[in-house]
């Protein structure tokens, strides 16, 4: 069902898109076949299809970013055979998912293709991020690792570079893959056209990740207020403890 | 049937949960204890954060606390002048407790810290719990009259007590103490009961029979109306500061426990006295082992990626 969704709303598209293709003067264009995703109770991950066509030479990369998070990495220590928390270090407005698609694969030879990556953070070793503390580059190398490795392993980073598929010479589509671990947020689809180490056509598509369902509303609600969040858990346990008492009391003797 | 603990964030299965509560309610009614002592390291062995199993046991704790005591009131068997002093210094006990919690949390040792307290009081609990027990049931069989050396000591810090300024009568006790021996004893208990998850009736109910010298009708009663306060204050300070108390986990718990606890206690009456005591004594000696286990157990993995809320 999803699947013939997917189909008619990219043949829609594409079929708009050879009519009004002149009239266009945009180097790419391109949509997405569902800019929404609601993670509730049964999220079991999703797929979304994203097509385009480019009307210039040149190579089309596809960046996938989610919003920026805190993290913690935790180094496990041991003392007299007892394990336990040793150095941490706290990531900073750090890319919580990141998705790599391109035409292209050697792009390490070209020094200005290397450059334009890094300004424009293409590429998971080009993801900038803050460290509060003060560590040396190889401490915070080695637990930068550790977290990147962490992430491909829960599929939150595309550990390689994947294909983009072209239909013909000017048309391309990709299959964009949200594991069930995404955290919620805006995440953005990057579409940029680049030829010979510069920037040609850069798109950005949003997408909406919403938690839906009483769990989130629970979080929410312990984590914004958590006064009332605090008096709602003590006055359930009495209600409840009272209630207990009263039925076995009087059902049950004592 | 699996459920999403939101708080805790993992899924669990429900029977498991339920389970777990009417076994732990049931050997705190049996055993006439609190029942957190129990149910909390349960919670860990079953991987919940062991922060979200103390902070959520002391939300249970309310519950199963606010049953007896409505019986107690009824009663008539709470000293309440006496149950103030108590809540006084717990809830300077509980907020203490909660604060360095924070303070672990921020810098990580939560888990180890805990599981070390639980292991050192659980162990010394149950080793002493054994001694007593099988001295009882050999002197019962055999006669034998063991020379007390405890009575000396005892006797000794009850003097010491005397001598403190500040006292203070309680006519439903019928007792004449220094306010200082109360409000001590309770903020001790109460920084127990936030970093444990229990409601330290273990403690509690000897400081009021040794040292406070309370008539035994009113001890249960009484400790019941302090837990109450300061498992309150706890639950609520643990909710405002750390965020770790999961109330969905907290509410089956609840049901569960409480249903466990009428049965318990319904059972506790046919079971000879010693013998019961032996009982628990095993099982706490088995709930130490294992924690003892996880401390020197190996993670599965050498760093641990965790996302900040805040």
């Amino acid at each position: 069902m999803k699947k013939l969704r997917f189909f008619t709303v990219s043949a829609l598209f594409l079929l708009c898109l050879g009519t009004t293709q002149n009239a266009l003067a945009y180097p790419i264009v391109s949509g997405i076949s569902d800019n929404e995703i609601n993670i509730d109770s049964s999220f079991d991950g999703q797929q979304i299809l994203l097509f385009g066509a480019k009307r210039d030479a040149g190579d089309i990369v596809i960046a996938v970013r989610g919003p920026k998070k805190n993290f913690l990495v935790t180094k496990k220590e041991k003392l007299l055979g007892i394990w336990y928390n040793g150095e941490r270090l706290k990531f900073k407005n750090t890319t919580s998912f990141y998705e790599l698609f391109s035409t292209t694969y050697d792009h390490t030879n070209s020094h200005e293709l290397k450059h334009l990556f890094s300004s424009l953070e293409i590429g998971k070793n080009e993801l900038k991020f803050d460290i509060s503390q003060k560590v040396s580059e190889a401490k915070s190398n080695e637990f930068y690792l550790r977290l990147v490795t962490d992430f491909e392993n829960k599929n939150l980073y595309s550990p390689q570079t994947s294909k983009v598929d072209f239909l013909d010479e000017t048309l391309f589509k990709v299959t964009l893959n949200f594991p069930k671990n995404i955290s919620r947020g805006v995440y953005a689809v990057e579409i940029y056209l680049i030829d010979d180490g510069s920037l040609l056509s850069f798109q950005s598509i949003p997408i909406y990740v919403y938690q839906v369902g009483l769990g989130a509303k629970i979080v929410d609600f312990a984590y914004q207020q958590s006064f009332f969040y605090g008096l709602l858990a003590v006055a359930i346990a009495l209600v409840f403890g009272w209630m207990v008492n009263f039925i076995f009391a009087k059902f049950f003797g004592k | 049937m699996q459920i999403y603990l939101p708080i805790a964030e993992i899924p669990v299965n429900v029977i498991v949960i339920l389970a777990l509560g009417l076994a732990a309610g049931f050997l705190a009614g049996m055993f006439g204890i609190g029942g957190g002592f129990i149910a909390t390291p349960l919670l860990m062995f079953i991987g919940i954060p062991s922060a979200i199993a103390v902070a959520t046991s002391t939300n249970q704790i309310i519950a199963s606390s606010a049953s007896g005591l409505l019986a107690q009131l009824r009663k008539g068997n709470v000293d309440v002048k006496m149950g103030i002093f108590l809540v006084l210094g717990g809830f300077i006990g509980s907020t203490i407790g909660v604060s360095i919690f924070r303070i672990l949390q921020s810098t990580g040792h939560t888990d180890i810290t805990i599981a070390l307290i639980y292991v050192i009081f659980i162990g010394s609990v149950a080793i002493t719990m054994l001694k007593e027990s099988v001295r009882t049931i050999l002197e019962k069989k055999y006669d034998i009259i063991w020379e007390g050396k405890k009575g000396k000591y005892l006797s000794k810090v009850l003097r010491k007590i005397n001598d403190l300024p500040w006292k203070v009568h309680f006519p439903k006790s019928d007792v004449t103490v220094s306010a200082i021996v109360p409000i001590t004893i309770s903020i001790g208990i109460g920084i127990l009961v936030a970093l444990m998850g229990i409601g330290g009736g273990f403690l509690m109910i000897p400081a009021m029979i040794y040292i406070l010298r309370m008539p035994s009708q009113v001890i249960v009663g009484t400790s019941l109306f302090q837990i109450l306060f300061i498992a309150s204050n706890a639950t609520f300070l643990q909710a405002i500061t750390n965020n770790s108390v999961d109330i969905v986990l907290a509410f089956l718990m609840i049901v569960s426990s409480a249903v466990g606890a009428q049965l318990g206690t319904r059972s506790g009456t046919k079971i000879d006295a010693d013998k019961l005591r032996f009982f628990l004594a095993i099982l706490l000696l088995v709930v130490c082992s294992k924690m003892v286990m996880i401390l020197f157990s190996e993670p599965s993995h050498l760093y641990v990626v965790e996302v900040l809320k805040k």
